[in-house]
């Protein structure tokens, strides 16, 4: 995957959950995004899901799936290459 | 316009500022008043069971944020309370003390708690489905939808064995996420009704003043006077927290800012699902 995809990815998070006073290069491809890293919870989960649907046309279904979708902005961005439409 | 809103009861007790003299202060406020500290492993008793414990944390915490605020921005121009917020957001208001919300947060959690001595009672998350097919659900497990905060943002409540079902059954109609929670009673029920004379005794032991600061509350999205208040604490827990309508009604009011006082950041991210909805 590309690293222009991967800062991509990263600008939508910021975007769709108005992480205020933030930049892409502030968020690390590989750390994770819940609980440690940046403390995301499930009311983002959903937050991301309608984001990823929106500006990539991908969607998570379930939160067995995102678990392993938003382990990080690297996994985001794989899952968003491989099933992008 | 700024509003201050006050959660909900926590799910855990994390990220005490512990070393904060003011926090200290509310710590030892918590403590006379309940006998709880916030600051002590244990609670410093064992009188209070987990839940009762989480509430008055949840309360300390929203008082403690609230003197941030405060000393940042100044009074707000409105409050507005969800679910256990509204104990803080009385003080907030100055209808009562810091003190006395905490104390009737421990008197009011120990009545609830003798409501789980009889049954089993849970509270069950559901996220990213729709009102229209959890309403049938909810009808078809016996259980009570408890929180309204988003178009997708749901807490179930009832009978442990009942939410559980009813949470299986919305994670099979495509529910993003759910979650089940162990608590004492079927907060926000008309369950809870059945010790409606106890709370009503028990909130009887306090006096109101006529809020400083308006407080819109989350049923009706009505301003509550000192009159008022005494019903209100007992039918809020009988019926369910209407968020959405209640962020929806301040925006109409012209809030720009919305400001949490609590625990973590439910409040916000809801009306962030909210706003992105409008």
């Amino acid at each position: 995957m590309s690293e222009e995809l991967i800062v991509k990815v990263k600008q939508m998070i910021i975007d769709s959950l108005r992480i205020e006073g933030m930049t892409p290069d502030e968020i690390d491809s590989d750390a994770p995004l819940f609980g440690e890293g940046l403390g995301l919870d499930s009311i983002d989960a959903l937050q991301l899901v309608v984001a990823m649907e929106k500006e990539f046309g991908t969607v998570v279904p379930d939160a067995a799936t995102g678990s392993k979708v938003f382990a990080s902005v690297r996994s985001m961005a794989a899952f968003i290459s491989e099933n992008s439409k | 316009m700024i509003c201050f809103m006050f959660p909900g009861q926590p799910m855990a007790r994390t990220d005490l500022p512990a070393s904060d003299p003011l926090f200290l202060d509310m710590a030892a406020c918590c403590q006379k008043a309940s006998g709880f500290n916030p600051l002590a492993d244990d609670g410093g008793t064992s009188a209070l069971n987990e839940s009762v414990k989480l509430q008055l944390y949840g309360v300390t915490m929203s008082l403690y944020r609230h003197e941030l605020l405060l000393r940042q921005y100044g009074r707000p121009d409105l409050i507005a309370e969800h679910s256990l917020g509204i104990y803080p957001a009385l003080a907030a208001c100055g209808s009562i003390s810091s003190r006395d919300a905490l104390e009737m947060t421990g008197r009011i959690g120990l009545c609830l708690a003798t409501m789980g001595a009889v049954r089993e009672y849970a509270l069950g998350s559901v996220i990213g489905l729709t009102i229209d097919p959890l309403e049938s659900i909810v009808t078809r497990n016996s259980v009570f939808i408890a929180n309204r905060n988003t178009s997708h943002h749901f807490l179930l409540a009832g009978e442990r064995d009942n939410v559980r079902a009813a949470t299986l059954e919305a994670e099979a109609a495509g529910a993003f996420s759910v979650g089940l929670f162990p608590c004492d009673a079927p907060l926000h029920t008309p369950l809870v009704a059945e010790i409606s004379a106890d709370l009503r005794r028990i909130v009887a032991d306090y006096s109101f003043r006529e809020p400083s600061v308006p407080l819109v509350e989350h049923i009706g999205q009505k301003e509550l006077s000192a009159g008022d208040m005494p019903a209100f604490l007992v039918d809020e827990l009988c019926r369910p927290v209407f968020w959405e309508q209640t962020c929806r009604t301040l925006r109409a009011r012209g809030v720009q800012r919305f400001l949490e006082a609590g625990h973590g950041m439910a409040l916000t991210k809801f009306n962030r699902w909210i706003d992105s909805q409008s």
